[in-house]
């Protein structure tokens, strides 16, 4: 009996400084980590806008896509389309959307909204890319494609 | 015959009186009496001692020592690893595939102009009763009959995938 007492006693006096060390690392490796929307705008000219593809991702920084919210226009309401396996795993996106109602927004709107969780203390720096912007006929019409960080 | 019973005196009487024997018994006692206390806690000691031992001791006796370190090792081994990490979200790549073969304005690509071409003209047949029939059955991404919503969705969903080897870690 008291040998069993004995090994217990050891192993709990080599485990616990194991496992103390290692909340310790935990707590003290874990780097700053705090959640931010970018909002992307896109501003088709005197044009309507009813389809838009673009890619997003950071070139600095270490961030996550988090979610992904629709724009400010109704035609662009609801969520767009994007590749699930982007959120957590990467910093990359796809985003698109389309509406083929008549009711289309002109000028300056914001399409959509990344929601980012930045890790750590540096400000990353993002890159967008218009890969197609369509008017109601389908056709391919210029456009700037713009970002706001938000708070 | 009387020579014999001068050596040998069988008939000698061994019984003594009951003076004599209180005497010795005075004198031969033990000289520290035990306490019945002392007594008690001897007997429990020999019980202790001879009787079975308990299961959990036996338990401990099969179980090597080496055993019991292992799965302590094992537990440390556990913990040092993360294992509340899941695997995330994924999309069907198999299905994208398929769709990702789907040109429909066969142009080279695939992207949301595609979706968006395919959803004008389900919507355009759909006005038109007689044309909703003869929509073309190469549109039916999804193979289920009809070509509607679900295969734009499912060329939409092409357009935006993630090449797996283009993902970044995060």
């Amino acid at each position: 009996m008291k040998k069993i007492m004995a090994i217990i006693l050891t192993s709990i006096f080599l485990i616990v400084p194991v496992l103390a060390r290692q909340s310790e690392q935990d707590l003290t490796a874990q780097p700053k980590v705090r959640f931010a929307p970018l909002h992307i705008y896109l501003d088709s000219g005197n044009q309507p806008l009813a389809a838009f593809q673009f890619e997003f991702k950071a070139t600095t920084g270490q961030i996550k896509i988090v979610g992904v919210e629709g724009g400010q226009h109704k035609a662009f309401k609801e969520a767009p389309y994007y590749d699930p396996a982007a959120l957590y795993k990467s910093n990359r996106i796809i985003i698109a959307a389309f509406n083929t109602g008549r009711d289309l927004p002109k000028g300056r709107t914001r399409i959509a909204t990344i929601h980012l969780q930045i890790i750590g203390d540096a400000e990353p720096d993002y890159e967008l890319k218009l890969t197609v912007a369509a008017d109601a006929d389908a056709k391919e019409i210029p456009a700037k494609i713009s970002f706001e960080k938000g708070e | 015959m009387t020579e014999r019973k001068e050596h040998f005196d069988e008939d000698l009487d061994l019984r003594v009186s009951a003076g004599f024997s209180e005497d010795l018994r005075t004198l031969f006692k033990p000289q520290l009496s035990v306490p019945s206390e002392v007594d008690r806690v001897v007997i429990d000691k020999c019980h202790q001692h001879f009787i079975p031992k308990h299961w959990s001791h036996r338990i401990f006796q099969h179980v090597s020592l080496w055993r019991i370190a292992a799965a302590a090792a094992v537990i440390i081994f556990a913990f040092s690893l993360n294992l509340t990490k899941k695997p995330g979200p994924s999309t069907s790549r198999s299905v994208l595939a398929e769709a990702q073969a789907v040109d429909i304005d066969r142009n080279g690509r695939v992207d949301i102009l595609d979706a968006f071409k395919l959803a004008r003209h389900i919507e355009s047949a759909n006005r038109h009763i007689e044309s909703a029939n003869r929509t073309d059955k190469k549109w039916d991404i999804n193979e289920d009959g009809v070509v509607n919503g679900n295969d734009v969705d499912l060329v939409a969903s092409a357009a935006v995938s993630l090449p797996l080897q283009k993902q970044g870690p995060g």
